[in-house]
């Protein structure tokens, strides 16, 4: 075995990869369990793509046979129910840990300098994650996928000038038709790989940076520990609690997430009563809705989705930790997931009676959030470090302080003995 | 986590109550007996089948529900064990008749919110005034009262029907997911497993992270 790994070394650096990013890979011992999401979306994205293949093996791309053969899957293939509802729940899955992860992320304030790539990284990922699992969706080819893409393409018709033909270039028809399913189908296959290599970039980036923590600040050397085995267990731990609430719905309640109405065949002559989008997009779909130009909506959906990217700029506080010592950030926090869930539920209901104002003031409660961070963060920050901070941080950034200072001193001294030696 | 997924969870189901706006649908629940899914493939069969389709079951299907293949030559007569169930109607005459094709019943129970409550309650709901029929869940469906529920005297006959409409719910709520009763028995293990795996991984973790505290 040594040997075997000492002829790989001399010819590929193994051992150094798992000491530095493994065995010795330095992580702070604080991380609470709001830190097991990401390698959690790391799993659920491995399982979205083996029972994907396996799905794409019974599946046909085809305007006449997509239904069946979604039935045939779940009938008449060994263990065809289980990889379709593992992937269908595996799209719920999916969104579930990454809102969690960036709720994580905003709450522990964990997008600031030096962590920007990541938070970028992590944007890109969440658009293609959405296209990804909206392309999804069309293929079963049932009324919600038909028309739900009906929806979502024409939505780039109130481009100016451009959009009539945009709308039938994205669709390859004049309505969505087979031409949109096969076009959609390849890509559904496609972009998973794209988001393993976005994921690839957005581990490059944690490794350089590394994890952020509770304290908002980074820890000193003692207390980081090696990511294995203390990391390895405690996601493995967090992996299976998650697998288990996961097979409760594969096994028990896999139609939660899949529309009644969407048992029923594409039928371009019928439009559904309601036509919802998944859950996941509902609370865009509510801003998208509540704005009554078509245009306007569309660009507020889409800047609803992007304004994240600007986070690192629009916090202007330097207080560490997040919303743990900051109190009015900490309210915008829950006031935010609040209204997210609420632009959630205004978006699953026909837009009618108090509906409507609701799911508008939820709207410019959104957009007014980041609007105010800016000033509220600086006023926060003046008035905290008047008020001054609490002890345990002050020690924190003291600690910190005193073993840069330490290692500053350290380096100078081993480039003095070097410039020495040189002479 | 496990709140943002209860919130969500609440959330998909008062959706799909608010949704259902018309009469209440009766509060039966499906018992997946076989003997009761069995019986209703029967009525399927004789009464159903005269005009709606089941195209995703095959006479060879009826076997795992406890038709014997004896039991299955009668029923299938001239047609190959592997042939779906179609309807007896072809598309023209439906068409003639009706002006539609009646709809494929294999998904129906999951086609609909609260399907198999769904289906009974239509097929429970005619009624009769004047010798004019009508449906007070689907006004104006333009299936008949096969049952003839409408004109069922006291109610003795009556719950001969229901007793009819229950087990036909039931078996299409086999038909419209067959795998169920296998999916339900296989998650028992797996959940049991990973409960057991979470609990050693627990374990082996505050062995592991106690080598900190020292």
């Amino acid at each position: 075995m040594k040997k075997v790994v000492g002829w790989i070394d001399q010819r590929f650096p193994l051992t150094a990869f798992i000491k530095h990013e493994l065995t010795e890979y330095p992580t702070p011992r604080n991380l609470s369990y709001w830190w097991n999401f990401g390698s959690l979306a790391g799993v659920v994205l491995v399982i979205q793509i083996i029972t994907g293949i396996f799905l794409a093996m019974h599946y046909k791309a085809d305007a006449a046979m997509a239904f069946d053969s979604v039935e045939h899957i779940m009938r008449d293939v060994n263990y065809g129910w289980l990889i379709r509802f593992m992937h269908s729940t595996g799209a719920t899955a999916f969104f579930a840990v990454i809102f969690i992860h960036m709720a994580r992320t905003l709450y522990y304030g964990s997008y600031r300098a030096p962590r920007e790539i990541m938070w970028w990284t992590g944007q890109v990922l969440l658009l293609l994650l959405m296209a990804t699992a909206f392309m999804g969706y069309l293929l079963p080819w049932g009324q919600m996928s038909y028309w739900g893409a009906q929806v979502i393409t024409s939505l780039f018709g109130a481009v100016p000038f451009l959009g009539d033909e945009l709308v039938i270039w994205l669709r390859g028809d004049f309505t969505v038709g087979d031409a949109t399913l096969t076009r959609f189908f390849a890509l559904h296959y496609l972009v998973p790989f794209i988001i393993v290599g976005a994921v690839l970039i957005h581990l490059v980036a944690l490794h350089q940076v590394r994890s952020s923590n509770p304290s908002g600040i980074n820890l000193a050397d003692k207390d980081n520990i090696p990511f294995h085995p203390y990391f390895t267990v405690k996601d493995l731990f967090g992996l299976c609690v998650f697998l288990t609430i996961y097979s409760y719905f594969v096994f028990y309640n896999p139609n939660l997430f899949i529309e009644a109405d969407n048992y029923i065949p594409a039928n371009p002559m019928q439009t559904p009563v309601h036509i919802v989008p998944e859950w996941y997009f509902l609370p865009f779909y509510a801003i998208l809705r509540s704005v009554p130009d078509l245009l306007g909506g569309v660009i507020a959906m889409a800047i609803s989705v992007m304004i994240f990217a600007a986070m690192p700029y629009l916090d202007r506080s330097k207080i560490p930790g997040g919303a743990r010592y900051r109190p009015f950030y900490r309210i915008m926090f829950y006031i935010f997931v609040l209204n997210v869930i609420v632009l959630g539920y205004v978006g699953a209901k026909p837009p009618e009676g108090y509906l409507v104002p609701l799911g508008q003031f939820a709207t410019f409660l959104y957009f007014g959030m980041f609007i105010l961070l800016p000033f509220g963060s600086k006023i926060e920050e003046k008035w905290l470090i008047e008020r001054g901070l609490p002890a345990e941080v002050e020690a924190l950034i003291a600690g910190e302080e005193k073993q840069k200072g330490d290692r500053r001193k350290k380096k100078d001294r081993r480039q003095g003995k070097e410039a020495s030696g040189d002479v | 986590m496990f709140r943002i997924i209860a919130l969500v969870s609440l959330m998909l189901t008062k959706t799909v109550f608010a949704s259902s706006t018309m009469m209440p649908l009766a509060d039966v629940q499906m018992t997946q007996d076989m003997e009761s899914i069995k019986r209703g493939a029967m009525v399927y069969y004789n009464t159903c089948r005269l005009c709606h389709g089941m195209k995703y079951i095959k006479y060879q299907n009826l076997q795992e529900i406890g038709f014997n293949v004896s039991e299955i030559d009668k029923l299938r007569g001239e047609k190959l064990i592997s042939e779906k169930m179609i309807s007896r109607m072809t598309e023209d005459v439906s068409l003639e008749y009706y002006g539609m094709v009646p709809p494929d019943l294999s998904v129906m129970a999951k086609a609909r919110k609260h399907g198999p409550q769904y289906i009974y309650t239509l097929i429970t709901s005619y009624t009769e005034k004047d010798n004019v029929y009508d449906n007070s869940f689907f006004p104006g469906i333009k299936m008949p009262d096969i049952f003839n529920i409408s004109l069922a005297k006291g109610d003795l006959a009556k719950s001969v029907i229901e007793g009819k409409a229950k087990d036909v719910t039931e078996f299409l709520t086999w038909a419209a997911d067959p795998r169920a009763a296998e999916r339900k028995n296989l998650g028992k293990y797996v959940i049991a497993y990973l409960i057991i795996l979470s609990i050693m991984f627990y374990a082996v973790m505050k062995r592991v992270w106690s080598r900190l505290d020292t």
